[in-house]
């Protein structure tokens, strides 16, 4: 594969590639997007779910008759009024390893119940649900509900809840073990960790952080009895998925009697394709009550009921030569998977972090373990840029340690170490096999935009303000585009990962795109009309796209791992070529021309050397929809669809670095300027990506400075609400500088790479190695994040960690 | 209790109970969904609007304290599908939006910061990322919101909205970075941010 630096040209009308300004934004500004909060259906009641305040205990009795007889409740409802509803399943499972979750029906493995009743295994395990008039009244018929106790011990760190006389949650799980999961070459790594010249060790906490869309979830059900339907309306960012699951694995419906849209979705970052509970329950119960129900969380209930995402404790070692060159990876983790496997959150915590250790260098052994655990925590899932981030953060630091350890230059050692363009496809030994890179131009261009050099000088200025300049270095490689399905399934997925487009071509000539996915703030119209318009060579205004509502959209998997872009879009595009086909088939035939002849350009089809003699699209789009004339081997109307189910992953990469100033009086942290040059292959809107990556390097930095779940030692979430979990806002962020290569992927026809969390992998290893720079005069090889004021300050002060 | 207010210029008399929010009438007593609620606490902001023309907090504010002012919400900006504000325009220019949540919140109180600077000297880097620490972004990391913002104060002082400050200018050439030419290394754009704010670092 060569690795192309530069805009390539692309086929097509141009219009892809262009920065275009978002179709969506004037809805979005002018206050009219519809959110799952903003469905108001005549006759709604409203839910509300009783959370346990206790971390862990046995359930002994439920008394509901009070919160019944309050004013305007409707129905009281516990885990005895859904016993016909299954437990939801976990779809992602540690694959290729022995593994043990809580039981389902058929079989397969078991999250949660939708109502917990023997025992509560988290602050804010659902327990019973009231439904009312208003959503006050169903608020405050949930501090009628009276439930009785008895405590049990509990445990909420992964490494802990392994120990032996640990509290234990679930009887399917022997000793809160949901997996040990392996990836690389055991033997070869601890030979190299042996025999290495010098070995460099670190115990890292990747602290668990609470996602925090800034759209709390929401769920409206709506139970049709004339026509036995069920209605959907969620914010959920894989409708198609939540229809499957919900109907055939949790409610035990007929698929096609399940309808579920996705309104506007005010943000993810990984937390709202999973099923919960309340999806199931407003379903229920709005068929229970003859009305649609309607439940809308709180702030307070996400942070204690939604996926949060990182949470590895880890021992991790580098062996190298005195030289520089790294020999041996050694990860062994603890993954606190909470108190239930999420639906994707085992995968997540073990594929996708272990093997993605190495990142962009070339280790000859490498091994990781992964101890994925059950605690009395919130479940575990994926946050933007989820695994990988786990994963560069542990090898960036142990680069930053290696490099003092044998006195060389952070930057000399990493580039000494990148795997060489003439290596790709390239096998990094762990599982995964890189498509394309050109690792060596897009560092060089990171340091040199970076001003890398300079920093000596910098150091020197900044220590007579006051302050300590640390500069940190961070890059990545960040597996995206789930995916193969097959390879999906090797990995423990169970479900297909491809992904889909429908487009028609309607009778006066605009044409109609509909893909799976659907968007969480992507600008998917904006971009699939690109897609489609380039391929098709017409105007993006004529493209209209649909999608989120699974009775009008093609089967899809939906918005993850920042896939739309090098999944969805393949599709989309694999389709207008397939339209296209078969204009220049009919066109011919409209023409009276041989097909050889007839040439498809600019939207129109017409005779080679006679280019008087043409059909435009519209020309095209109208006797196709009459289909006068056709030849029986070609249908009527333009209509097509493709599922596109790529032949492997795609390794977006880049480097990052970050320049910090500490107040030596303070500890306070400054990020004062911040380098990224990501490197997605070919981007459909680089001013859809460009808010993408600045985002997502935000997100990122909040890990490193402020953000942390905190639970204290009986399980509650200290942190819960957003005046003690700390986001980043407006001042805490410098204007970044930001840069980008281009490698296209050889995996789907726009040599297409994630995009949209990818920036989120590298900051916190950037932010932190920039800290350590700032404070290695002062022996410090190492601080946790986040790396609050005070923490530093005792860092400064000489204290330990 | 009857109370009154006048929202988006329409006058408004309804019974409300003494503990009502203001954003519990806007959004469910009159229907103005554009006003969000994404916390409980006062600290995401998307629940802005404006109260006799100062941005507030309508999730902390009782609809009784607010009675008989005039409230505008993002409805009260545009008229539905109407032509954009110059803010709602140089944000849409600069991509200030992606889901959108957080948006109507930040229309109501940088509206307030635009307009209350157009006599003025337009607002500085640091006054406009000071202005927007009442609203919580978790998608653009407030970028394009800052760049918006600088744009429209521009736009407000020039005719021609191409003719940007020099603030505007430096960071749309750093947003060009990744929109722009490969191979090219984007201007850099290093600005002090303002330091430690009031959003409290600490856990």
């Amino acid at each position: 594969m060569t690795a192309v630096t530069g805009e390539a040209p692309l086929q097509g009308s141009g219009v892809l590639g262009r920065p275009m300004d978002s179709r969506e934004d004037p809805q979005l500004l002018r206050g009219e997007a519809t959110y799952v909060g903003d469905v108001n259906l005549p006759g709604t009641a409203h839910m509300a779910i009783l959370g346990s305040p206790v971390a862990h205990a046995k359930i002994l009795s439920i008394e509901t008759k009070a919160a019944e007889q309050m004013p305007g409740v409707l129905k009281v409802a516990t885990a005895a009024d859904f016993t016909d509803v299954m437990p939801l399943p976990c779809i992602w499972i540690p694959g290729g390893v022995e593994s043990h979750f809580p039981p389902h029906p058929y079989g397969l493995p078991g999250a949660r119940p939708v109502l917990t009743g023997d025992s509560v295994r988290h602050v804010g395990d659902p327990i019973a649900v009231v439904v009312a008039e208003t959503p006050r009244q169903a608020a405050a018929a949930l501090a009628a509900i009276a439930v009785e106790y008895e405590p049990l011990p509990v445990v909420t760190r992964a490494d802990a809840a392994l120990a032996e006389g640990a509290p234990q949650l679930h009887e399917a799980v022997p000793g809160n073990l949901n997996a040990y999961w392996t990836c690389g070459d055991k033997d070869r790594a601890e030979a190299a960790l042996a025999e290495a010249e010098v070995k460099v060790e670190l115990d890292l906490v990747n602290q668990r952080t609470i996602n925090s869309p800034i759209e709390p979830r929401g769920a409206v059900g709506d139970y049709n009895a004339a026509t036995d339907e069920y209605t959907l309306y969620a914010s959920t960012q894989g409708p198609h998925n939540h229809r499957f699951l919900l109907a055939a694995l949790v409610l035990g419906i007929p698929f096609n009697k399940l309808r579920v849209i996705a309104p506007t979705v005010g943000g993810s970052f990984g937390t709202k394709g999973y099923l919960y509970p309340d999806m199931a329950l407003v379903l229920v119960l709005s068929k229970a009550l003859g009305r649609p129900v309607k439940w809308v969380d709180t702030r307070t209930g996400l942070m204690n009921s939604t996926v949060q995402g990182r949470d590895h404790r880890q021992h991790v070692v580098l062996a190298g030569t005195r030289d520089g060159r790294m020999t041996g990876l050694w990860a062994t983790s603890y993954a606190n998977l909470g108190a239930y496997p999420s639906t994707i959150g085992p995968g997540v915590a073990t594929a996708l972090m272990g093997r993605s250790i190495s990142g962009m260098y070339e280790i000859p052994a490498a091994f990781c373990e992964v101890y994925a655990a059950f605690t009395n925590t919130v479940p575990l899932g994926a946050q933007r840029g989820s695994g990988r981030a786990e994963a560069a953060f542990l090898m960036e630091r142990l680069v930053d340690r290696f490099a003092a350890e044998i006195g060389m230059d952070p930057a000399a050692v990493r580039r000494k170490n990148l795997v060489p363009n003439e290596k790709f496809p390239y096998d990094n030994g762990l599982g995964w096999t890189y498509d394309s890179g050109d690792y060596q131009v897009n560092f060089d261009k990171a340091l040199e935009l970076s001003g890398y050099a300079d920093m000596p000088a910098r150091k020197a200025e900044a220590r007579t303000r006051g302050k300590r300049l640390g500069v940190g270095i961070a890059t990545y490689v960040a597996i995206c585009g789930v995916g193969p399905s097959t390879r999906m399934s090797q990995e423990g997925m169970l479900g297909g990962t491809w992904e889909s487009a429908n487009i028609r071509v309607n009778p006066t000539g605009e044409v109609t795109v509909t893909v799976g996915s659907a968007s969480t703030g992507q600008s998917h119209h904006t971009v699939f009309a690109q897609v489609a318009a380039d391929e098709l060579e017409i105007d993006p205004a004529q493209v209209q796209v649909y999608e989120g509502d699974t009775l009008r959209a093609p089967y899809g998997q939906g918005t993850y791992g920042s896939r739309s872009y090098s999944m969805a879009a393949p599709a989309v595009a694999l389709t207008a070529r397939k339209i296209k086909a078969k204009l220049v088939k009919a066109g011919a035939v409209f023409l009276g021309i041989p097909e050889e002849k007839a040439v498809y350009a600019a939207g129109k089809v017409y005779e080679e050397g006679n280019e008087e003699n043409a059909k435009t699209f519209a020309d095209l789009a109208m006797a196709m929809w009459y289909g006068w004339g056709l030849p029986h081997e070609i249908e009527p109307a333009l209509d097509e669809t493709t599922h596109f189910d790529p032949p492997d992953f795609n390794y977006p990469f880049g480097t990052h670095v970050a320049v910090v100033e500490v107040d030596e009086l303070t500890g306070e942290t400054e990020v004062v300027a911040y380098t990224a040059v990501d490197d997605a292959g070919h981007i459909g809107n680089p001013k859809i990506v460009l808010g993408q990556i600045e985002g997502s390097i935000t997100h990122g930095l909040g890990q490193a400075l402020m953000e942390a779940a905190v639970y204290d030692e009986q399980g509650r979430l200290l942190s819960s609400d957003l005046t003690k979990y700390a986001l980043p806002r407006a001042t805490d962020v410098p204007f970044f500088t930001l840069g980008k290569t281009t490698t296209p992927s050889p995996h789907n026809p726009l040599g297409a790479k994630g995009a949209g969390e990818i920036a989120t992998v590298p900051p916190a290893a950037a932010v932190v190695n920039a800290v350590v720079d700032a404070l290695s005069d002062l022996g410090v090889q190492h601080i946790d994040m986040p790396l609050t004021p005070e923490k530093v300050w005792r860092r400064l002060r000489g204290e330990a960690q | 209790m009857d109370l009154s207010l006048n929202v988006n210029g329409r006058p408004e008399q309804f019974a409300a109970e003494p503990n009502e929010l203001l954003v519990e009438r806007l959004r469910d007593g009159l229907g103005l969904t554009g006003t969000k609620v994404g916390c409980d606490t006062g600290q995401c902001g998307t629940c802005v609007v404006q109260l006799d023309g100062r941005s507030v907090k309508s999730c902390l504010i009782l609809t009784a304290a607010a009675a008989g002012s005039r409230v505008t919400t993002i409805e009260g900006v545009t008229t539905r599908g109407g032509e954009l504000s110059g803010l709602q325009e140089a944000l849409r220019q600069e991509h200030g939006t992606q889901c959108g949540f957080c948006t109507p919140g930040m229309v109501m109180a940088l509206g307030e910061l635009v307009e209350n600077t157009a006599d003025r000297e337009a607002p500085t880097e640091p006054e406009i990322r000071e202005w927007l620490t009442g609203n919580l972004c978790r998608c653009t990391g407030y970028h394009s919101v800052v760049r918006g913002v600088q744009r429209a104060c521009s736009a407000a002082r020039a005719e021609i909205p191409a003719e940007i400050s020099g603030a505007a200018a430096v960071s749309a050439a750093a947003g060009s970075g990744s929109a722009g030419s490969a191979s090219e290394p984007a201007p850099a754009s290093v600005s002090a941010s303002a330091s430690a704010s009031a959003s409290g670092k600490e856990v």
